[in-house]
């Protein structure tokens, strides 16, 4: 750079007295100026910076109120805060305004003044003392192709370590991945309570039907489970997922198909609970009774004490939620399900009247809440299954009154039905085009599910009002449906109009639902015996297996394997080879 | 006296924009997740009443003639200097520096690629008016019309001399960033002009701190250098020194004959000043020659060379594509690389649309930017050639002149040249005869 000479001094101090006019004002705007800037950015510092007790408290308060969202003084105290908060930033916004405006007049006397003195020191025109000045220009030229290829250069340099770094590759799908499994992949596991779609019916006929689990012939193995419960197990290609708790603990398990090891366990610790409340549940629901749901890259699991822990195959904990402790008169045991990336929650509790019940969608990677819709119902025991129907996905619930089905990309009510009553424990099934619902001791209800709104007097195909059962759900092959009474009356009825073809008491208690093996149902009774019975037109016994052990849960199928929980165990049922 | 005043005026100016920057203190709404409470959706003001787009453009048209009547007639740097104060205060700090006439290009690039957007009429108006004035009366645009331009003059306090090689060099950017904001507009993912306009926070004395400390730096620098974001970065600068070039009229040192008495050698603060050209010797002659048939040739192997560079940074330069960067972010967080969900990518994991769909999406719109970085590669290549040929010819020029691409017209030079004080002596003469 050259300087540009400045030999007129002299002229300016004639001047005199305007130029120190005016270097006095630039001095005075600058000083005003920066005692502005400094009062702006202490400003600035206080409300972007330091974190006050206020918002520490704040921030306290909202991890707090997670576990206590009922506690009306702790949320006064937080709207309280919150409003102080922002009232504090709104000062300070209107101070730094006002200081801007402040800033900008002393900045503008500052170059007006310096400006001004400027002309009392104007410089005389000056020359360039080269004396060749061909040989300059072509110099001045051949630098300036220089800077140009130097430019050039520093942009190819740039552009070369930008273009080397690892980018992403769209279209390699098998690292990239997609959020959720594909129908395919869902039929070929067991990924949440009664296998896909929830209707208790195995994708594989070649399951054992023989087997002792005294003597230990078709066991592959058992593992002892750490934690009680009653939730089944989900499986998926080579592991097997479960569930335990205690009141103390909240588990998730994995286990190799292989071995029966346990890969690994995952604890969900869950909102801090409050002492004077201890919470309790029902002895025969556990603290476990909801089974997992796994989508093949994550397992998710819901506890009696409303925990949700999200896991992946690793056994990294993704996220874990509390949705408050249910108001549930025997304690939560509602499976969840799935639907694409969403986690499906039927989270009903208290009557109907007290607007609590809730269905809660939450994004599997996430832990967030996409969407959550209330329920007109009082609390219940089944689980929601998500079926397609007519190309379009349609959660069904059920529960007392209500039979509702929503949209489970955005939670919208599609139909309803009311036609339940009391404590709804079995879960709908979907077969031949039609939903069918149980209310414990009294009826099955067939309905279609093409319609829309309150159509109670419209879609109800049939009902059969001779008792149902009430903890066990159904099982259908489309043509007839099979129920299960707890204390072992079993009954087979027509799809198309719910007549009876038959009944046969089995005089054995089971807590187990049906499941549908080919054209056999396999029924798990509470003392560990599996019945297998010919799904036909007249009950007939093919095979009868004990396992040794008290079971409540219903089992899960796999290729050529069965998977059962005992009260304390996880059996494997297959052929060695 | 000169130290305090150059720290005084550093000090201040650098610290207006921390200053400012409390304006852009903003914080989240409120958390009403586990509540009933619906948020009530943001009013968005309406938009101005056509008649003040008119009156915008009917007021640059004024400015416009204005200017280029100060600058050919008049010849008033003083008339120009209010003229500058009127422009930086409506354009600028009244009309918060939009519309402008420079991110007006990107408004233009989206229009012709994208045919769901329609461009504002006042936008054409403001994208075409400074070009066709270019085109008659030179840079009088930036001569006293454009606020941003404006606000660096008056700042310029202590102008220095940059050497030629540094002018031509940094110049280079200004050719990237037009190409650069192009290919962002035409691919509809960023306006980058106004995303990194470093003086609409200082217009507005609101705006992110980033922003605000480039807008600082560059007045800070403005005080030495004369405008650099006019002369080293602003792309619509790029497109009016080609047109100026071709200008009617044009700005002259002398309103008479060139007498070669070198009193406005130094005068430009801003390099525009072209000296009288002597005669090569014949061994430059022939070197010259010689690398001039070099740089023909190497002129599309610079176009090809910088067409395919930029062409390999479309996994780059993409990103400016927010369905990229979400595509992206959501294959991070699949495959494990990135552990929480972002706003954007919890949004989209909501809305329970395919992921193969959003990759799908972005491949294409990569393949957009594949195809652009060809252009916007070659662009710059063939900038750089030209460059390196233009300065490889012989000039011919007898007189000391304005260029015509880099006079921006301020002005300064007129009251150098001993014809302009006779013809202000005859002009007042004239006056008071009447």
């Amino acid at each position: 750079m050259k300087p540009r000479n400045n030999n007129t001094s002299e002229h300016v101090r004639a001047t005199g007295s305007w130029y120190r006019s005016a270097i006095a004002t630039a001095v005075i705007s600058a000083v005003f100026s920066v005692v502005v800037c400094a009062f702006i950015l202490l400003n600035h510092g206080r409300s972007r910076i330091v974190s006050t007790d206020e918002e520490l408290e704040l921030t306290n308060l909202r991890l707090e109120i997670k576990s206590r969202p009922d506690d009306e003084q702790l949320l006064s105290r937080i709207r309280q805060l919150d409003l102080q908060i922002r009232q504090q930033r709104m000062n300070g916004l209107d101070r730094s305004r006002k200081g801007s405006y402040l800033l900008l007049g002393g900045v503008v006397v500052l170059v007006i003044s310096l400006k001004y003195a400027g002309t009392f020191r104007k410089r005389m025109p000056t020359f360039s003392s080269g004396t060749d000045k061909s040989k300059e220009q072509i110099r001045e030229a051949r630098f300036a192709r220089w800077a140009i290829a130097a430019g050039a250069v520093i942009l190819g340099s740039g552009t070369l370590f930008l273009a080397i770094r690892p980018k992403i590759d769209f279209l390699d799908t098998s690292a990239a991945g997609t959020s959720w499994p594909s129908i395919e992949e869902i039929n070929k596991n067991w990924p949440c309570f009664r296998g896909p779609g929830g209707l208790g019916i195995s994708a594989y006929t070649n399951v054992p039907d023989n087997w002792d689990g005294k003597t230990g012939n078709g066991i592959l193995w058992k593992t002892k489970l750490p934690l009680p419960g009653n939730n089944s197990p989900v499986v998926w290609e080579d592991r097997i997922f479960l569930s335990g708790a205690d009141p103390n603990e909240r588990q998730v398990y994995c286990f190799d198909a292989i071995s029966g090891k346990i890969l690994w366990k995952g604890d969900v610790l869950g909102a801090p609970k409050s002492d004077d409340e201890p919470f309790e549940v029902m002895e025969d629901t556990g603290y476990a009774a909801p089974t997992v749901v796994t989508d093949g890259k994550r397992v998710c699991a819901i506890f009696a004490t409303g925990d949700v822990g999200c896991f992946d195959f690793n056994g990294k904990k993704l996220w874990e939620i509390n949705l408050g402790i249910p108001d549930s008169s025997y304690g939560y045991a509602s499976s969840l399900a799935m639907y694409r990336n969403l986690i499906l929650i039927q989270f009903d509790q208290g009557g109907a009247e007290d607007e609590k019940s809730e269905l809660i969608a939450v994004d599997g990677f996430s832990g967030r809440i996409v969407w959550k819709i209330k329920r007109p119902v009082g609390n219940s025991w089944s689980s929601p299954i998500v079926v397609s129907i007519e190309n379009q996905f349609q959660v069904i619930t059920s529960a007392d009154p209500w039979v509702i089905s929503y949209d489970p990309a955005a939670g919208a009510e599609l139909w309803r039905v009311n036609c339940m009553a009391g404590d709804i424990a079995p879960s709908p099934i979907y077969a031949n085009g039609l939903i069918f619902v149980i209310e414990p001791y009294s009826k099955l209800v067939a309905i279609r599910p093409d319609g829309r709104g309150d159509v109670t007097e419209t879609h109800i195909a049939w009902k059969m009002e001779e008792g149902g059962p009430d903890i066990c759900s159904p099982v259908s092959n489309g043509e007839f449906i099979f129920l299960l009474a707890t204390e072992g009356l079993l009954s087979c009825h027509k799809v198309a109009d719910g007549k009876r073809v038959w009944e046969h008491d089995i005089q054995e208690y089971f807590q187990a639902s049906p499941c549908l093996v080919g054209n056999k149902l396999y029924l798990l009774n509470e003392k560990g015996v599996m019945f297998v019975i010919e799904a036909g037109t007249e009950y007939k016994e093919s095979a009868k297996c004990e396992l040794g052990e008290d079971c409540h849960a219903s089992p899960a199928f796999a290729d050529g394997r069965i998977y059962v929980r005992g009260i304390e165990n996880l059996y494997c049922i297959g052929n060695s080879d | 006296m000169i130290c305090l005043r150059k720290i005084l005026i550093g000090l201040a100016l650098s610290l207006i924009l921390s200053g400012i920057t409390s304006g852009a203190d903003r914080f989240p709404p409120p958390d009403f997740v586990d509540t009933e409470h619906v948020i009530p959706s943001p009013t968005v003001p309406g938009p101005r009443q056509d008649i003040y787009e008119y009156i915008d453009a009917a007021v640059l048209l004024a400015a416009l003639g204005l200017s280029s009547y100060l600058v050919i007639r008049k010849r008033s740097r003083r008339a120009l200097f209010l003229l500058m104060v009127f422009s930086l205060l409506y354009f600028g700090f009244w009309r918060k520096g939009c519309v402008c006439s420079i991110g007006a290009i990107q408004n233009i690039v989206l229009s012709v690629f994208d045919r769901e957007y329609t461009v504002p009429i006042v936008v054409v108006v403001f994208f075409l008016l400074p070009l066709i004035f270019t085109l008659f009366f030179g840079r009088t645009f930036c001569a006293a019309v454009c606020p941003l331009g404006a606000v660096q003059d008056l700042v310029l306090l202590r102008p220095v001399s940059l050497p030629s090689w540094a002018e031509s060099g940094l110049r280079l950017f200004a050719y990237v960033y037009l190409g650069a904001a192009v290919l962002l507009a035409a691919t509809g993912s960023a306006f980058l002009i106004c995303r990194y306009d470093p003086f609409v926070s200082i217009f507005r004395l609101s705006g992110s701190l980033n922003i605000l400390i480039l807008g600082g730096c560059l007045l800070l620098i403005g005080v030495f250098i004369g405008r650099p974001y006019c002369r080293f970065i602003c792309p619509y600068g790029v497109i009016l020194r080609q047109l100026s070039r071709l200008s009617k009229w044009r700005v002259t040192i002398t309103p008479d004959e060139c007498i070669q008495c070198r009193l406005c050698e130094d005068s430009c603060p801003f390099g525009a000043i072209r000296k009288p050209t002597t005669n090569w010797s014949p061994q430059d002659f022939s070197s010259g020659k010689k690398r001039l048939s070099f740089l023909l040739v190497l002129l599309p192997v610079l176009a090809l060379l910088g067409g395919w560079a930029g062409s390999s940074l479309s996994a780059v330069t993409s990103r400016a594509h927010e369905t990229v960067r979400l595509a992206e972010r959501i294959y991070l967080e699949e495959t494990g690389k990135a552990e929480e969900t972002t706003d954007a990518s919890a949004a989209f994991r909501a809305t329970g649309k395919e992921i193969t769909g959003l990759y799908e999406e972005a491949s294409n719109i990569r393949a957009r930017f594949w195809l652009g970085g060809w252009f916007f590669g070659g662009f710059v290549g063939l900038v750089i050639g030209f460059k390196l040929i233009g300065l490889s010819v012989r000039r011919q020029r007898t007189d000391y002149q304005a260029d015509r691409a880099s006079c921006i017209g301020c002005g300064r030079c007129f009251e150098y040249c001993p014809k302009e004080h006779v013809r202000l002596k005859n002009a007042k003469e004239a006056t008071d005869k009447c």
